[in-house]
């Protein structure tokens, strides 16, 4: 992903979980599959909870079914998304890469396959690997920013 | 005698059990120099490292029983959950080595394999379900409570065994714990990282606490509601009966005790000094730990392990069980296995927990959890496929 000037910003404030979680449903409406996102913050900063509200905004799992993807390394939850009044269906991954260590290990994982036309996916710790970030159409950045309080940015690029 | 095979995760495993019970061989790919470049360090994340490590080992697992192909009677696999790739490796080897050799094929899902590595080793010591009840008292039901709890689980199920008509037991499961967020493995992972600890974690944190103060830092849990589920959903807990954990909240809040008692440099230091050893171990980062980060390990991890005793004993009480089993790679904890076994004795239950090489990944918990369905003749089809996300104690299969 390249910063340019086409890049649209979305910025968003939380306080608590339940606030990641609305930003969740608020970010769930900006993002047109197919998506391939980059989901970046620290350990702690509340990717998980955003993915919560993304998912639950979809119909695709309820806050408590989205666990961390890191052992697992991918979640997949099948979804709909409001177009022209009508529910079409979305597909939306979960990536955690975490645990990589290598562009070896991270090209048997087949990303290029979760890249269906209704697919929204959200890559963890994807800004390792170079490969990654050029076929990104932006990303979420996650920050605390004292507390329980996260600011969190949506950029999606020109592709998206 | 099963052939049980063992792809949905790091581990490439097969083993050969005889009757549900006698482990003539259990292999795990990384304890076998296979795959020399690298030393069976590199978990096998990969498909294409399962690919590699199949037949070797299970051509290991064979040999070391002293059995050929057509001595056994089926072949065992791990149907889910795990990772897609990888799960398909193992079940593409098994559908073909099955036909091949004319035996049938198991499907097993890999949280089942877990209850049966307890229930293995329990028939193995030839004890009857009688004797493993507190002396004098009828069982109150014949269920028993099994914790799964990993680094990449963390779930309670209700199992149950009734007779078939052939007298032999046919296991049903249902799930009535979960968690919301983060696996309890995973926060040893987590944490171990972020304190500069080598992975996986829970060795490190476990060999370092007793070095510190458990109650020196106060972690709470905050209680998890219940939400009502959308009905029909496969897995769906009821929310009245469920018991729900959360361990994502802990590493927030140790990684927030760091940066408020500002031990980032002392981290990093360690890190370093740990990176620099050919094979660090916990020996090593023991001088390298001060008092307040010894006394943050073992606050961490008496935290967890009593979350998890709390929960877990009251769900028993909560279903009137009188049997508890805890598997999975955490069950290696030995502050969890002291406090467990304590707390089951003040309730006059009964406490299992695997051996320590059963309580990690390993097939020859898979082989044992097909045994029951050999009898019954529950074979997988021949359309079997991996099943990323397949739920214990669902919708029927």
């Amino acid at each position: 992903m390249r910063q340019t000037a086409q890049m649209r910003t979305h910025q968003f404030e939380s306080h608590s979980g339940a606030d990641t979680i609305a930003v969740g449903h608020r970010v769930a409406e900006l993002l047109v599959p197919p998506k391939f996102l980059i989901l970046r913050g620290d350990l702690g900063a509340g990717k998980t909870t955003l993915v919560k509200g993304i998912a639950e905004a979809l119909e695709a799992a309820d806050p408590d079914e989205v666990t961390s993807p890191t052992f697992t390394l991918v979640h997949e939850y099948e979804g709909t998304r409001a177009v022209d009044g009508r529910r079409e269906p979305v597909m939306l991954y979960h990536l955690d890469l975490y645990r990589i260590q290598n562009e070896r290990q991270l090209h048997s994982l087949g990303l290029e396959e979760l890249s269906s036309p209704d697919s929204i996916v959200l890559v963890e710790w994807g800004e390792k690997f170079p490969s990654v970030v050029k076929r990104s159409q932006g990303e979420i950045e996650m920050r605390t920013t004292g507390g329980d309080s996260r600011s969190i940015t949506l950029r999606l690029g020109d592709r998206g | 005698m099963i052939l049980g095979i063992e792809t949905s995760c790091d581990e490439t495993a097969a083993a050969v059990v005889r009757e549900g019970r006698e482990i003539l061989s259990s292999v795990v790919a990384s304890q076998i120099p296979i795959h020399s470049p690298y030393g069976g360090v590199v978990p096998e994340l990969a498909s294409r490292e399962h690919l590699r490590n199949i037949l070797p080992v299970v051509r290991a697992a064979l040999e070391q029983a002293g059995v050929g192909y057509q001595d056994l009677a089926a072949i065992a696999v791990t149907q889910g959950p795990g990772l897609a790739g990888a799960l398909l490796v193992g079940i593409s080897f098994a559908k073909s080595l099955a036909f091949a050799i004319e035996k049938p094929l198991i499907a097993v899902n890999h949280l089942e394999g877990h209850i049966h590595a307890v229930l293995l080793e329990e028939a193995r010591r030839q004890v009857n379900a009688s004797d493993l009840l507190p002396e004098g008292r009828p069982p109150a039901r014949p269920a028993l409570l099994a914790l799964v709890v990993s680094g990449g689980h963390t779930h309670l199920y209700l199992a149950e065994a009734r007779q078939s008509e052939a007298g032999e037991p046919v296991w049903s499961y249902r799930n009535v714990g979960r968690t919301v967020d983060d696996a309890a493995g995973e926060a040893f992972d987590k944490v171990a990282k972020l304190l500069g600890l080598g992975y996986p974690g829970g060795p490190w944190i476990d060999a370092l606490a007793p070095q510190g103060d458990p109650e020196a830092v106060p972690f709470t849990f905050a209680q998890i509601k219940a939400k009502a589920h959308r009905k029909g959903e496969p897995g769906a807990l009821d929310p009245a009966t469920a018991t729900y954990f959360s361990y994502s909240g802990i590493k927030t809040a140790v990684l927030r005790y760091t940066h408020v008692h500002e031990m980032e440099a002392s981290i990093e230091t360690r890190r370093a000094a740990l990176a620099g050893l050919p094979n660090p171990t916990p020996a090593d980062a023991l001088p390298l730990c001060d008092r307040r980060t010894l006394d943050l390990i073992a606050s961490f991890q008496r935290s967890v392990v009593d979350d998890l005793r709390r929960k877990t004993f009251r769900a028993a009480e909560q279903f009137g069980v009188d049997r508890v089993l805890v598997s999975g790679g955490v069950a290696a904890n030995r502050e969890l296995r002291v406090r467990f076994t304590a707390e089951a004795a003040e309730r006059n239950l009964v406490i299992a927990f695997p051996s320590l090489s059963l309580s990690t990944d390993n097939a020859a918990m898979i082989a044992a959890a097909a045994w029951p369905r050999l009898a019954a003749g529950d074979f997988a089809s021949d359309g079997l496929t991996a099943e990323p996300s397949l739920v214990l104690g669902g919708a029927p299969r």
